[in-house]
């Protein structure tokens, strides 16, 4: 798809692939003793190597891996410079454990880093190389590697290597004798070593020079490889051996500057120029230095020594060694101050051209160009904000010396795209109403760009707001205005539709317009994936996942919305809450509260940072549910409480709001505050139509009241709950329960049976227990004899759940008579129609698949079957299934 | 904690020529026999670790940091 090229050199221009080991030939010493300290170091679970910069700890590594990455798996990776988020942190870990960029299919990668660690080490010995872990800054991802160390499974061990000691507590380890470290003085050159460095670069030195050297560097590694460049073809070596340690000049620098003069000038000038951006290739590089042929230099330096490294397999993206790049930097600002910002402008001007705007812009303000940073940040910031960089743009403009910043209304736009994202919306609506007040100024050419910018932020705060109406209007606004475009602004017409669409579907999905948000959101998903928008992207899936038609599918695509973000490093945005909303309110439905719980804590987690009042409703009520569920009442009035105080910071009806209300109304009554529970019903039931939630939660009072007969009589004909065609029957199998309980509270207990029976019935479809579980009716579901329903697998589901107790053991369940089928045995038995195989039932169970075995071993035995379709058959005739062939949610 | 400019002496072994210098433009030099002892008033804290990073990042080596008491 060429539609991609963009985002895909984007890509490339940011993630040069730290994981892949340059293969380039390299006139490195092998230290054989130091090889093997290493190899005695990974017997142990964890080796800590830590020393300054320059000791030779990557060289170390990386001779090390080619070596033993032959006889055992190693996974070697460095963190990338200043690394701050976790997500990516171990994304970039699995991907290496991995040795491969396929697709990354969790929400957790940490847990997946150690289940593919211990899955590798059950075949074979694995080692995982973490180089450079003090560019790691994020306290989560320490603290998630300090867990991961402790929890090592066996034939799994871990090297980290950093400049300082990291700060990871291994107290437990060391008692075991299971860490080994390698410091600064082993990695020291041995006097014997040093003599093989030199005699490997052909340099001839008389013992006493050697000697002299050795001893002034005192083994230092970047100080040997340093005065090895140097000495190499030097006419005379001895007198460069007596100056150098002669002198008491601080040794990186003096050698540096001794390496560096010995350069060619071109050379020197290709260094000293390219040395202000983070990584280059050849065209780069020649762009910077102004001359061809930079390429065949850097590949020449880094053959010749160490301090040049190239990125990637086929070496075109080069860094420089990290302190060779402090001293150049300091080197080109001293020698040639007055050309510092011309060359940040060139590599502004480049990387602007190959689509990274956000280095570009960060290279125009290290040129002290406000002005047109500014300008550029204006320009790219629709562009931007589809790409998700609010906090870059943030970082930005932070840049910006102080008044600049404050007064520039070009900069109005920029602050009011990152305060919409922390959910400051009074600042942004003022920001965004300067900086339009500022278009006219611009050249008539940058107009459209920022009118385009100008109003997809008005669309999203019109949404975010929840001004739904509003919202539509400017999506008309905006088509008609991509209608009659100009041939130069297709591109962009194409990211304003999907923009729109976005907004579209999300106001339509808030407003229970269900069909046509799915429609909008499907087809803006589309757009953005073909013109290369992954942000965009997944926050179209992320809100496909709001509960529909069907919950399997909504499950479903919640979890494609979380891996997608997940393979796009967007994981930890707050586009993905409503995805973990949905997916923790989908669970609770069916009765998975653990799972719910996790989702739920995913959820607020990266909402954190960003209030969104219609993402926040549905995660108060997902938390209201789940408290509800497991009989927490008080925490379900808080969490349900705070649901309602965020539906009134919007201004649109939320299609949330009456569920919100029955079910606080209901848990309001259980706790015994039947005024509060009717004022609740009361303030949503203006509309005068009949209200199925509200009549479901007056119904609930009741029943909390003891006055089952009004309970009865509120829910009349308990079939006008059922759902429209196609949908999952939530009200239905509420109000069966609500009945059900009513009878048995009037003691009719044939009658409950029926209700719970029905209720039952209803549930099937999409395994709806939460409303079982919620009225707590356990009561009405001892009434339905196991054998006699023909929803014995849901009917233990329940049973469990509302007991609380865990999944029986298999020892316990030999214990029972032959032919009756345990619980756990009835769930495996739910997924015999299926197509699923063993190992997905056991993951949907989450038990291995020794137990499902052991399971469907007992199930044959006991239905007398012999193989799974008779099974089935059998288990229908039995009617311990029912014969409707219906969905597992995934 | 140092919440306010404080008043330090930083001393680097080996003697340090203009290009690493000028990595420290806030601080003043002297050199010392085979040490470079640098001077200077540093805002906060994140100035000293600013300064502290930039050692660590040429490969210097830090022999020792005092901050001078205040008058």
């Amino acid at each position: 798809m060429t539609s991609l090229g963009t985002t895909e050199r984007k890509r490339r221009l940011e993630q040069p692939m730290s994981a892949e080991i340059s293969v380039a030939a390299r006139s490195l010493l092998d230290r054989e003793d130091l090889l093997q300290k290493l190899d005695r170091a990974v017997t142990k679970r964890v080796t800590i190597i830590s020393a300054p910069p320059g000791s030779g700890k990557t060289s170390l590594l990386r001779a090390w891996t080619e070596r033993a990455g032959k006889l055992r798996r190693v996974a070697y990776l460095s963190v990338d410079r200043d690394q701050q988020d976790a997500q990516r942190f171990w994304t970039a870990v699995l991907t290496a454990i991995r040795g491969a960029a396929d697709l990354i299919d969790t929400h957790e990668p940490v847990d997946r880093v150690a289940s593919e660690l211990a899955e590798h080490a059950e075949s074979e010995s694995t080692v995982l190389i973490i180089d450079d872990l003090h560019e790691l800054r994020s306290a989560e991802a320490l603290a998630q590697l300090e867990h991961l160390l402790a929890t090592l499974p066996n034939n799994a061990h871990v090297v980290l290597s950093s400049r300082r000691d990291p700060p990871i507590r291994l107290h437990q380890l060391r008692l075991a004798g299971e860490v080994a470290e390698i410091r600064a003085s082993d990695l020291r050159f041995t006097q014997e070593e040093a003599r093989e460095l030199l005699a490997a670069a052909v340099i001839s030195l008389s013992d006493q020079a050697a000697a002299a050297l050795y001893e002034r560097t005192e083994g230092w590694a970047a100080g040997l490889r340093l005065a090895v460049i140097s000495l190499s073809g030097h006419r005379d070596p001895e007198r460069f051996v007596t100056e150098f340690s002669g002198t008491d000049r601080a040794i990186g620098e003096y050698l540096m500057a001794e390496m560096l003069g010995r350069q060619p000038s071109d050379v020197q000038t290709m260094l000293l120029r390219t040395s202000i951006v983070d990584r280059l290739n050849g065209e780069l590089a020649d762009l910077l230095a102004g001359r061809h042929g930079s390429e065949q230099m850097l590949l020449e330096l880094e053959d010749a020594n160490a301090f040049v490294i190239s990125l990637d397999a086929k070496r075109t993206w080069f860094r420089y060694h990290q302190l060779l790049s402090d001293f150049l930097r300091l080197e080109l600002r001293r020698r040639s101050a007055a050309e510092v910002p011309e060359i940040h402008r060139k590599a502004a001007t480049w990387f602007i051209d190959h689509g990274d705007a956000l280095e570009g812009i960060r290279h125009t303000l290290a040129a002290g160009d406000w002005q047109q940073a500014a300008r550029l940040l204006a320009d790219h910031l629709f562009s931007l904000t589809l790409d998700g960089q609010e906090a870059a743009i943030a970082t930005l403009l932070r840049s910006f010396p102080k008044g600049v910043s404050a007064d520039h209304p070009e900069l109005a736009l920029a602050h009011a795209a990152v305060q919409l994202a922390q959910g400051r919306l009074d600042e942004a609506a003022a920001q965004l109403a300067l900086g339009e007040s500022h278009v006219h100024n611009a050249e008539p050419t940058r107009r459209k760009r920022l009118a385009v910018a100008i109003a997809s932020l008005r669309l999203a705060l019109a949404r975010r707001s929840g001004r739904f109406t509003e919202a539509m209007e400017q999506v008309n606004l905006l088509e008609a205005s991509i209608a009659n475009e100009t041939s130069e602004d297709i591109a962009m017409g194409s990211e304003l539709r999907a923009v729109a669409l976005m907004n579209l579907g999300i106001v339509e999905a808030w407003s229970g317009r269900f069909d046509d948000a799915d429609r909008h959101l499907s087809e803006g998903a589309a757009l953005a994936q073909a013109i290369g928008r992954p942000y965009l992207e997944v926050a179209c899936r992320a809100y496909q996942a709001l509960p529909s038609a069907s919950l399997a599918t909504a499950h479903e695509r919640g979890t494609y919305a979380i891996a997608l973000a997940e393979r796009y490093g967007l994981s930890d945005r707050p586009l993905l809450a409503p995805a973990f909303g949905a997916l923790a309110s989908i669970e609770t439905w069916t009765g998975e509260f653990d799972e719910a719980e996790r989702s739920l804590r995913h959820g607020w987690e990266v909402v954190k940072p960003d209030v969104d009042p219609a993402a926040a409703v549905l995660l108060h009520l997902a938390t209201g549910m789940l408290h509800a569920g497991r009989g927490e009442h008080q925490s379900a009035v808080n969490a349900l409480t705070a649901a309602v105080g965020a539906q009134s910071l919007l201004t649109g009806a939320h299609i949330l709001g009456r569920v919100v209300a029955e079910w606080l109304a209901a848990t309001q009554a259980r706790l015994g505050m039947s005024d509060e529970a009717r004022a609740t019903l009361d303030a949503f039931s203006t509309e005068g139509d009949p209200i199925d939630a509200i009549d479901l939660g007056r119904a609930a009072i009741s029943l909390a009241e003891g006055d089952p007969e009004t309970a009865r009589a509120v829910l009349g004909d308990v079939q006008r709950f059922a759902p429209p065609a196609g949908f999952p029957a939530y009200a239905l199998v509420e109000a069966h329960v609500l009945a059900g309980l009513a009878y048995l509270a009037e003691g009719d207990r044939p009658a409950a049976a029926t209700e719970a029976e029905a209720a039952l019935a209803a549930a099937e479809e999409d395994r709806l227990i939460f409303p079982f579980a919620m009225n707590n009716a356990g009561a009405l579901l001892d009434l339905v004899a196991r054998h006699r329903t023909a929803h014995g697998a849901l009917l233990a589901e329940a049973v469990d759940l509302l007991q609380g107790k865990p999944a029986p053991t298999i020892g316990r369940e030999r214990q029972q008579p032959p032919g009756e089928l345990s619980a756990s045995e009835l769930r495996v038995l739910r997924y015999l129609p299926t197509n699923l195989t063993r190992p997905e039932i056991a993951q949907a169970l989450y038990v291995s698949i020794n137990t499902v075995n052991t399971h469907m071993r007992n199930i044959y035995t006991k239905l007398g079957a012999h193989d799974r379709s008779s099974a089935v058959e059998r288990a229908r005739a039995l009617r311990l299934l029912s014969t409707r062939n219906h969905r597992i949610p995934v | 904690m140092a919440t306010r400019a404080c008043l330090y002496t930083i001393r680097i072994k080996g003697r340090l020529g203009a290009t690493a210098l000028s990595a420290f433009p806030s601080m003043t030099h002297e050199l010392k026999g085979g040490e470079t002892v640098l001077t200077g008033w540093l805002e906060d804290r994140s100035a000293l670790f600013g300064v502290l990073a930039q050692i660590e990042g040429l490969g210097l080596d830090l022999l020792e940091v005092r901050r001078q008491p205040t008058r």
